[in-house]
């Protein structure tokens, strides 16, 4: 009676559940399906910011505006630049004035042609912006316009990263009819390999580009269609890459052994460092660490090998610099400068007279938990204390660059050597809150900025050499970003972002 | 009738105000890091200062509230802090995905745990326990496991259904029907053992009042005592425990969503949380206040229809 019609509905349920299946089979949603063999499907672990070019980010969120602009200059698979919207570049002798040779023939998807106007107008729309990289254009004082396809940039001083912020938000150019324009952060007008396609896109969910037809350089890019999924959430990227819904994603060094089992091909870069921050140099907040011996102690008071096993599963390098292997300031010599010597530790500390240990307080944060409890037994170990403060996840960086902590952990990445100083080595870097200094680090910094581009490489170096000596910081080894890929796409990965531009995709033959 | 709405529509206009004023005092005096996490590290204390004049955080805290309710009670409810996407256009994209899920959640739920707690009730036996056992286990699965399995199953290892996402109803019916199968699942595997419960030993009490064995006396069959008036009886609490369902599987939508990567209200309230995207957060909680208090009130109204001595409390 009750319990065969309760059955029968059952079974309906069933087939009601089978039939939805086969419906969302037939859907043609996921990046498996036939119709998405020029499809590029990717998940990225934030949403979109904005279009707004002062407003860019790089990192995660270049994947966003990649497609739909173009930048002046770009890097190739190598990571070596070439030219894009700008042909040629070269610097006078004293490295003061820029000159940028432009290409002609390209417009802006509003019909907006690309010459020298617009190069001053988005550098200096950016340098006025409250974007996190305004200071990528700030160091031009002067434009100078040549023709049409030549201008010149002057600077007041020599600026080594500029070039190189002309590969990434320094050079993005946009339609200046569009840069203060109302819907500037939500309708991209770029001249780049995609458009937006608005019908597409669905803010927080889905983010979809076609073709902008007539595009200069098309060939470079093969797919037809680019599908962005912001997902924040690890598992699901994974499910989704697993199942076939994704071409591609960002993910961490926890579920390689998984991603390896499936079949999935795992794609690094070692971009970003980890280790600690030892801020106060100048013994502000603890006078212990104005003596170099003491951030020396610090530095081999650590198993980076040990650490990079077990938390990192071996994905990584141990380090001792701060400095990016694909930069000019990287020195391999330099990484086994502080290799694990506990009782090296202790006998630097008892002479610089700590032996009996001292306290510092650090950010605790749940983004780092996993490195909470070995940085407390490690540093103790040489009589050094930790005391933790409780900080929310969106608290972290604007906390550490507070200046309240002498000592902070932190995965910090690495880009051009220059770039990696102006964040973190000079009296104004944001990652130098307690604004440490040194009269000998100061006339290092001086020659790097000056030199001519062949002594560039041994300039960064020596600064590199200082900073390692001087312990300014303890960083213990440079954590590969892992990039995940299925079988029918190839990933180049980039030496200076952790997710890879959408010129990095290619659909495998 | 129409006093007892009148009633109830009062007590939830209050209950609006006052989680709209806790909400924003908790969630605006916590907003001493926005500017920099906006601006980034290279922004100069100018900067920041202007920032925060920009959003308004220079004022004090109840010129904010004021500034915040006044643009509120005219439909405005601001723009995201950090993806300038206006928080109503925020909203409207992302409530229809949570509703969709929510509403079929609960409408299975409310099928499966009637057909479940009456069997369970009228048969009793080997069923009855059966269904039990089967109601604690449902309960004791976290939903999120739940949904992780149901995931490797049928997406990963089967490939019959999608792992993750959501389909508009607009774009594909049944790309919308299958993105929401295994979020569904999830929902009501906990759920339904709890109504399931509910529904019946709320049967069970009806059935054993004096006014069945009368019916039964005059010679009714079964099936008319059972779904005639049994079942109508017994609706009252079943209602009530659907529209705490229906709250619970809204919250329970947050950590599915999380799980399906589904772009609905809850995905929006843990990263406007984690950002300290305040006006968004603010936005969410006034919407989901409103959507839980019209539920209570829709169900206070119908239990009123259905059983008259309710009216009078």
């Amino acid at each position: 009676m009750l319990i065969p019609r309760l059955i029968r509905r059952g079974g309906a349920v069933v087939a009601a559940a089978a039939l939805v299946a086969g419906l969302g089979a037939c859907s043609g949603a996921g990046a498996g399906s036939s119709s998405a063999a020029k499809t590029l499907t990717i998940a990225n672990v934030l949403d979109n910011n904005s279009f707004d070019p002062t407003q860019l980010n790089i990192g995660n969120q270049m994947q966003y505006w990649s497609p739909v602009v173009d930048t002046l200059l770009t890097r190739d698979k190598s990571n070596k630049l070439q030219p894009s919207l700008a042909t040629a570049w070269k610097y006078d002798p004293t490295r003061t004035v820029l000159n940028l040779k432009l290409k002609s023939g390209v417009k802006f998807t509003d019909g907006t042609p690309f010459d020298a106007s617009v190069v001053r107008a988005n550098l200096t729309n950016l340098a006025a912006g409250t974007g996190q990289n305004s200071y990528m254009s700030q160091s031009v004082t002067t434009y100078q316009i040549v023709s049409p396809t030549e201008i010149n940039l002057k600077l007041k001083t020599p600026d080594p990263g500029l070039i190189d912020y002309l590969a990434s938000v320094g050079g993005v150019m946009a339609s200046p009819k569009s840069l203060k324009s109302p819907t500037v952060a939500t309708t991209p007008v770029g001249s780049g390999p995609y458009v937006l396609d608005k019908a597409g896109t669905v803010v927080g969910s889905t983010y979809t580009y076609t073709r902008n037809t007539g595009y200069w350089n098309a060939a470079a890019f093969p797919y037809d269609k680019i599908v962005i999924k912001p997902m924040t959430d690890l598992t699901a990227r994974l499910n989704a890459l697993k199942s076939g819904q994704l071409n591609a994603a960002l993910t961490d060094t926890n579920s390689l052994a998984d991603a390896k089992r499936t079949g999935l091909t795992v794609n690094t870069t070692p971009v970003n460092w980890n280790g600690l921050l030892l801020m106060d140099r100048d013994g502000k907040l603890v006078p212990a660490l104005k003596d170099v011996r003491v951030r020396q102690a610090i530095n081999y008071a650590f198993d980076r090998e040990a650490i990079l096993k077990n938390v990192s599963h071996s994905e990584g390098a141990l380090t001792t610099q701060i400095f990016n292997v694909a930069g000019d300031g990287y020195d391999k010599s330099l990484d086994g400068r502080y290799n694990y010597d506990v009782a090296k530790a202790k006998q630097l500390l008892t002479e610089a007279g700590y032996g009996d240990g001292f306290t510092i307080t650090m950010p605790e944060a749940a983004n780092f938990a996993q490195y909470n409890a070995i940085i407390t037994q490690q540093l103790a170990a040489i009589a050094i204390t930790v005391k933790w403060v409780k900080v929310p996840a969106n608290a972290v960086i604007p906390e550490i660059l507070s200046g309240k902590y002498p000592v902070a952990f932190m995965t910090l990445g690495s880009q051009s050597a220059w770039q990696d100083i102006q964040k973190a080595v000079t009296r104004k870097s944001p990652w130098n809150p307690l604004k440490a200094g040194d009269p000998r680090l100061d006339k290092l910094l001086a020659a790097a900025q000056t030199a001519p581009e062949a002594q560039l490489p041994a300039a960064m170096k020596a600064v590199s050499k200082w900073l390692v000596d001087q312990a300014w910081f303890a960083p213990w080894y440079r954590e590969n970003s892992v990039f995940l890929s299925d079988s029918r796409t190839a990933v180049a990965m980039q030496a200076y972002n952790v997710a890879p531009g959408i010129s990095s995709f290619s659909p495998k033959e | 009738m129409i006093g007892f709405v009148g009633r109830r529509l009062m007590a939830c206009a209050v209950l609006v105000v006052m989680i709209a004023v806790v909400t924003f005092l908790l969630a605006f005096s916590a907003t001493g890091n926005v500017a920099r996490n906006l601006l980034g590290e290279n922004a100069t204390a100018d900067q920041l200062a202007a920032k925060n004049a920009e959003l308004g955080l220079d004022q004090p805290l109840l010129a904010q509230l004021g500034s915040w309710a006044g643009h509120a009670l005219r439909g405005d409810l601001g723009i995201s802090w950090f993806t300038n996407e206006p928080v109503s256009q925020a909203i409207a994209n992302r409530l229809p995905v949570t509703l969709s899920m929510v509403v079929l959640a609960v409408a299975c739920t409310a099928l499966i745990s009637v057909c479940l707690g009456v069997a369970a009730a009228v048969r009793g036996g080997w069923l009855d326990r059966s269904i039990q056992v089967l109601s604690v286990l449902g309960f004791a699965l976290p939903n999120f496991w739940v949904a992780l399995v149901l995931v490797v199953f049928f997406s990963v290892s089967l490939g019959v259904l999608p792992a993750t996402g959501y389909v508009r109803l607009s774009e594909s019916p049944g790309g919308w029907a299958s993105a929401l199968v295994l979020p569904v699942a999830s929902l009501v595997i906990g759920s339904t053992a709890s109504a399931a419960q509910q529904v019946r030993g709320a049967v069970i009490d009806v059935l054993r009042q004096d006014f069945v064995r009368t019916l039964r006396a005059r010679g009714l069959s079964p099936r008319s005592v059972l779904f005639r008036h049994a079942l109508r009886n017994a609706a009252s609490p079943a209602l009530t425990v659907l529209s705490l369902q229906f709250i619970a599987l809204l919250g329970g939508a947050v950590v599915i969503e999380k799980v399906f990567a589904i772009p609905g209200l809850g995905t929006l309230t843990i990263n406007a949380a984690l950002q300290g995207d305040v006006p968004v957060l603010m936005g969410v909680v006034v919407t989901l206040v409103v959507l839980v208090v019209i539920v209570n009130l829709a169900i206070d109204v119908v239990s009123g229809w259905v059983n008259p001595k309710v009216r009078v409390r």
